[in-house]
């Protein structure tokens, strides 16, 4: 008996000292900074205000925040789109091939991602790669440049993100039961429906996981867009950089990190419950089903 | 089965899409000019002056050495938080779950600065520990969520069964927890890893002159132009990492016999 | 006892001898690729000094830092121009040595005695450099060009770069208008913008990182560009001119200084010396393009350097033009601004 709390105690402590450490402390900081007034000879003075709160209910830091999620969730969307599928097919592949499928994955990604943002423009740009394939198979009839376009941003969101997407989602479908999908398709459902009915809401944690490993680093992404969009739009991400290093408006980029996480905070609290009800759900169909089966 | 292949055709097409900016880099390696994007000849000159450039190549070996470690650590806490999340109930849990996802959220320059002030408050040297812990700290929360979503699939059951067999707490996690969340904790370490390979902005405030990486030194070589020695070095760092992955399918294959 | 006593008299030996010798290090805190490799090597041979280069890719980030850390950790930082003026006020550079430095004699007075450091106490100059107007042959004639109104001709449409940097952008805004880029009137700057909102839908690109690839690859028509950029990107397409504006550009220069908490001031001051020798001032020109504030190496460059109009401007291209210096408060309404122009459509 005292072995177990020995073990679980040791284990909550060290994780507790150091997120406390350095988690929660330097977060703490922060918050108690938007409360203050931004300093002359330091960045911050103490005295006590909500004016920076204020200041950022004002439609320029909306707006900024409105093109900042609408970018992040269809670029979440798109991977997602693009990693599901591949997911799906690596973990049904042979047990003994699935790492190294997943190495490959990772392995573009040790190479800097700066690096391989530059070596995009060089496949969009004009005369770069893709409008030369896109000229030799007769869908353009002059060379085009894809840069500094939204659809450059999307390419490069994606294309940075994509193992924090995959890697998750493989995770949660490996470890579906075959069982249960044999089941499904026993009892008459057609693919389509057993992929919808079973192996979704069974991968869901999968799906939330990456979406969320990608929407919120592409939230707070700022090169991406600058190098292959043209930094033509303010993102939250830069709004924040500004604040704190051009502006030396320490407690205004710190509001605007603080309402951001709130936002997001809540966007995952909302995603967590309606996942638990669903999964809540599906777990009690499924035991009907196989308790049916079963009996 | 038609299924099937149309997935594999899916997965080829995603790793073309993964290596084709890979193979641009290793290519303009050896483009003889140094900033155009055009091609315009073959050459090994960058080669040659990357083996001169040593404080690129010390960087790039600093780099490797706080990413291993940084993953290392991060995944062995993240692991462990994820276990206690998942599986015991104590006071302030709710706290310590939501502290990690905020920390996924953090921007790298709010990062940067509160840990700065952190350690220039504990009078520490910026240097490699404050670097690694930094890291750490960047790795932890991916690696938690990663294997909390395995969790969540996690058969109770077995452990129920080890415990009645009178298995202890640590041993549960031993034998049973770790081994089968070992793809969500590879996956984790993997993820960690790269995002300190990556990281510029928290490097850039938490390291001292003591500990230059190199992606603070790619960084702001680009303000002048992403030049071909950088290429020749991110070509030579794959090429290295292949020949280890080569290497290391040939060491399980001869285990295996 | 007399252990005891060796003990200490060595150790005290050895204190002494630690405190009154420098160890042979330096710290410079940098721009990536802003000193040659080749410079910081002779450097080292002569001196014995090694160095230690650390980087760092905008002002504000250094700035950050050396706030955060109160001027130690480093023994050489390369502010550029209101920089200066900002960490001269906060009390975090050391007084520059006016007789350590035995080549101070080399440099230009036209760059010497600005706002932001008039005695020159605290920075020496390295380098300096403007940003002018690049055009493409293709799509204008170069000798047409001689305004930064000239960006709003209907050739130009939808091909226009303008620099991520708020002060530069707003300052050719400013200078076009015919105001100072050191404005701080809250009119000129608002109507600055204006003059910005109203090129925006021209604007391709807001960029400081990949201008000349931008222009060597023609994806822009013509826009901004700093001079050691345009020197490199005319070399590499033939098709591009650097173009004065009449109304004057936004000067630069980016000067050496020693942070306050610095723990190798004598080096520094050996390496500021080192650097203002006309050889290696002639070999940092070279390598970057810019140029150089050593009248005595001016005078050895290279022929194609000191014939450029890019690397040596000449008196007249540069007739109007004001160096980058602080705003003060100002500088929040240039940021408002700023946003406002991201932001809008």
């Amino acid at each position: 008996m005292a072995k177990r709390n020995a073990f679980r105690n040791a284990s909550i402590a060290v994780v507790a000292l150091w997120l406390g450490l350095f988690a929660l402390l330097p977060n703490a900081g922060l918050l108690l900074v938007t409360v203050l007034q931004r300093g002359e000879q330091d960045f911050v003075e103490p005295v006590f205000t909500l004016a920076n709160y204020a200041r950022l209910f004002d439609p320029t830091f909306l707006r900024i925040l409105w093109d900042s999620i609408a970018l992040a969730a269809t670029s979440t969307f798109v991977c997602l789109l693009v990693g599901y599928p591949f997911a799906y097919r690596i973990a049904m592949a042979r047990r003994s091939v699935r790492p190294w499928f997943l190495l490959l994955v990772i392995i573009p990604f040790w190479t800097n991602s700066l690096i391989r943002t530059y070596a995009l423009i060089i496949l969009l740009k004009s005369q770069g790669l893709v409008s030369d394939v896109l000229l030799f198979l007769g869908f353009i009839d002059a060379p085009i440049s894809l840069m500094y376009s939204d659809l450059a941003v999307f390419v490069g969101l994606t294309y940075t993100l994509l193992p924090f997407m995959i890697l998750p989602l493989y995770v949660s479908i490996d470890k579906l039961d075959r069982k249960l999908l044999d089941a499904a398709k026993d009892l008459g459902a057609g693919s389509l429906r057993a992929f919808w009915h079973v192996t979704l809401p069974l991968t869901m944690p999968g799906i939330v996981a990456g979406s969320m490993l990608v929407f919120l680093p592409s939230l707070a992404c700022f090169y991406i867009p600058e190098i292959l969009g043209g930094a033509k739009a303010m993102l939250i991400g830069n709004f924040i950089k500004n604040q704190f290093l051009v502006a030396r408006d320490w407690p205004l980029g710190a509001a605007a990190s603080t309402i951001l996480t709130l936002l997001l905070v809540l966007l995952i609290v909302a995603w967590w419950l309606a996942s638990r009800r669903v999964a809540a759900r599906e777990k009690h169909e499924q035991d009907a089903a196989l308790f049916t089966e079963a009996g | 089965m038609f299924m099937r292949r149309l997935g594999m055709a899916w997965v080829w097409l995603v790793y073309a899409f993964l290596y084709l900016p890979i193979l641009v880099v290793i290519v303009y390696s050896f483009n003889a000019s140094k900033y155009s994007t055009a091609w315009s000849g073959f050459t090994l000159d960058w080669y040659a002056k990357l083996l001169a450039n040593t404080p690129l190549v010390d960087a790039a070996l600093n780099s490797l050495s706080v990413a291993t470690l940084s993953a290392t650590l991060a995944t062995l806490l993240g692991s462990l938080a994820a276990m206690c999340l998942h599986r015991y109930r104590f006071p302030g849990r709710k706290v310590l779950h939501s502290s990690i996802y905020v920390l996924t959220v953090s921007p790298d320059i709010v990062m940067g600065i509160s840990l700065l002030i952190f350690f220039i408050a504990l009078r520490m040297e910026l240097g490699f520990v404050t670097l690694l812990i930094a890291h750490t700290t960047l790795g932890l929360p991916f690696v938690t969520v990663t294997v909390l979503a395995r969790l969540a699939e996690f058969d109770e059951h077995l452990v129920e069964a080890a415990r009645d067999l009178g298995a202890s707490e640590a041993a549960a996690y031993r034998h049973i927890i770790l081994p089968l969340t070992l793809p969500a904790v590879a996956a984790g370490w993997l993820l960690s890893f790269t995002l300190s390979m990556d990281d510029v902005l928290i490097s850039f405030f938490v390291t001292g002159p003591s500990f230059e990486v190199l992606p603070l030194k790619i960084y702001s070589m680009v303000r002048l132009g992403v030049k071909p020695d950088i290429n020749a070095l991110s070509a030579v760092m794959f090429g290295v990492t292949i020949v280890l992955v080569l290497l290391a399918q040939a060491l399980t294959n001869m285990r295996r016999k | 006892m007399q252990r005891l006593l060796a003990t200490v008299v060595m150790l005290l030996l050895w204190t002494g001898v630690a405190v009154s010798a420098e160890p042979k290090v330096l710290n410079v805190f940098n721009w990536s690729e802003y000193v040659p490799q080749t410079v910081l090597d002779r450097f080292t041979k002569e001196t014995g000094i090694k160095v230690v280069y650390t980087t760092y890719e905008s002002n504000e980030a250094m700035y950050a830092k050396i706030k955060l850390l109160r001027g130690k950790g480093y023994d050489i930082v390369v502010p550029s121009t209101y920089f200066i003026d900002m960490m001269r006020k906060d009390g975090l550079l050391a007084k520059i040595d006016r007789a350590k430095l035995t080549n101070y004699a080399n440099l230009d007075p036209r760059v010497l005695h600005q706002p932001f450091d008039p005695q020159n106490e605290f920075s020496v100059p390295y380098m300096w450099g403007n940003t002018g107007l690049m055009v493409n042959r293709k799509v204008v004639d170069p000798a047409t060009i001689s305004s930064w109104n000239d960006l709003f001709r209907p050739e130009f449409k939808g091909g226009v770069i303008l620099s991520d940097d708020l002060r530069d952008t707003f300052g050719i805004a400013l200078k076009a208008l015919g105001y100072s880029v050191n404005s701080t009137s809250e009119a000129e700057i608002k109507a600055a913008y204006e003059w910005l909102l109203k090129l925006k839908p021209s604007v391709r690109v807001f960029d400081v990182t990949a201008t000349k690839q931008a222009f060597i690859a023609e994806e822009v028509k013509g826009g901004m560009s700093w001079n050691g950029d345009a020197f490199i990107a005319m070399n590499e397409n033939p098709d591009l001119a650097f173009v004065y504006p009449k109304e004057g550009l936004p000067l630069w220069v980016d000067s050496l200084a020693i942070p306050i908490g610095a723990e190798h001031k004598d080096n520094a001051h050996k390496f500021i010396d080192f650097l203002l020798r006309p050889d290696i001032a002639k070999l940092c020109v070279e390598e970057y393009n810019y140029s150089t504030p050593n009248l005595a190496a001016q005078k050895i460059l290279d022929a194609r350097h000191a014939q450029s109009r890019a690397t040596s401007p000449t008196d007249a291209d540069l007739k109007n033009s004001e160096f980058t210096n602080g705003v003060g408060k100002a500088l929040d309404v240039y940021e408002k601004y700023w946003e406002m122009l991201k932001t809008a459509d």
